[in-house]
């Protein structure tokens, strides 16, 4: 994982300004919503091309938000609106509908 | 109110003002489901969220003569069910990891300081692992602090919308990506670590 001198994994990068850390930390989440130029866009994935880590950390990201999707929704107590009616009528002298 | 036209948050708050209680009704159906998720977000229990969720309709009723029409109801509002919900969560409080041991580790040249990089992928294609792979993300959100906690829970499962968040939480744009990135990497690091040694974490946990 090395651009600049060769290393495992990760051949020399000819934009070597654009770390893993760089990438991961500071321009990962930019890239993911789309707002990034198209400029910065183009050597980001160039990066990802020349560098099997980011690529399977960029893989691994997306797939945590895959993931934390699967939690919605929430279990919604079926009764809870209801609930919350007579609660409220309860505590503010309304009479319940 | 008809059920041709569907009334404004704006509309019902003014009803509510007024004393109309259909406003109010209206706005419990609207919102009961997102103010309870909210709350068990943050005390991740779903009697207390239930309880919350109650404290945080009463608290509508009768506050709502103090909401700036000018201001998003929304922002207002999921202020009020954190509000309540944070309140109750004090009463219990919580370890919270610190994220900083869990961030992606770089050395001096910003290579990956790790010899391979976490690929824990594959297991996520199969349903039951990605069930159980989304159980234990849940856990590991609810150890996070809760700056970093209610920002990840509110975008990437609630999925409210970026600006509405920084609204709530009255923090700058900036600031909220700036935490729900390293919420994310906290989570990806958390699962990457059990998909890559499952029986080493059962054990541990």
């Amino acid at each position: 994982m090395n651009h600049s001198g060769g290393g495992p994994g990760c051949p020399p990068n000819p934009q070597p300004e654009l770390t893993c850390e760089r990438l991961v930390l500071d321009k990962l989440l930019e890239f993911e919503e789309g707002a990034m130029p198209e400029a910065e866009r183009a050597q980001f994935r160039h990066h990802l091309e020349l560098c099997p880590p980011c690529l399977r950390f960029l893989d691994s990201y997306r797939k945590t938000g895959r993931t934390l999707r699967m939690l919605k929704p929430k279990d919604i107590p079926p009764a809870l609106a209801k609930t919350v009616l007579s609660f409220v009528r309860a505590r503010s002298g309304k009479k319940e509908r | 109110m008809t059920e041709e036209t569907t009334p404004t948050d704006l509309d019902l708050v003014r009803g509510i003002k007024a004393g109309d209680e259909r406003a109010f009704e209206e706005m419990v159906e609207r919102y009961h489901a997102r103010v309870y998720s909210l709350s068990y977000g943050v005390l991740r229990n779903a009697e207390d969220a239930e309880e919350a969720t109650q404290d945080t309709f009463l608290t509508l009723y009768r506050k709502i003569g103090t909401f700036d029409e000018s201001r998003k109801f929304f922002s207002w509002f999921y202020r009020v069910a954190l509000n309540q919900a944070y309140s109750r969560a004090r009463r219990r409080p919580r370890p919270t990891v610190a994220i900083e041991d869990y961030m992606p580790k770089f050395d001096g040249t910003g290579h990956f300081t790790s010899p391979e990089a976490p690929d824990w992928a594959p297991g996520v294609e199969d349903e039951a692992a990605a069930r159980e792979l989304a159980a234990r993300a849940e856990q590991f959100i609810a150890e996070l602090p809760p700056a970093y906690r209610d920002v990840i829970w509110m975008k990437d499962v609630e999925e409210i919308p970026g600006v509405e968040i920084a609204e709530t939480l009255e923090i700058s744009i900036p600031a909220f990506k700036s935490r729900l990135h390293r919420a994310r990497l906290y989570v990806r690091q958390r699962l990457a670590a059990i998909s890559r040694a499952p029986a080493k974490e059962e054990a541990a946990g």
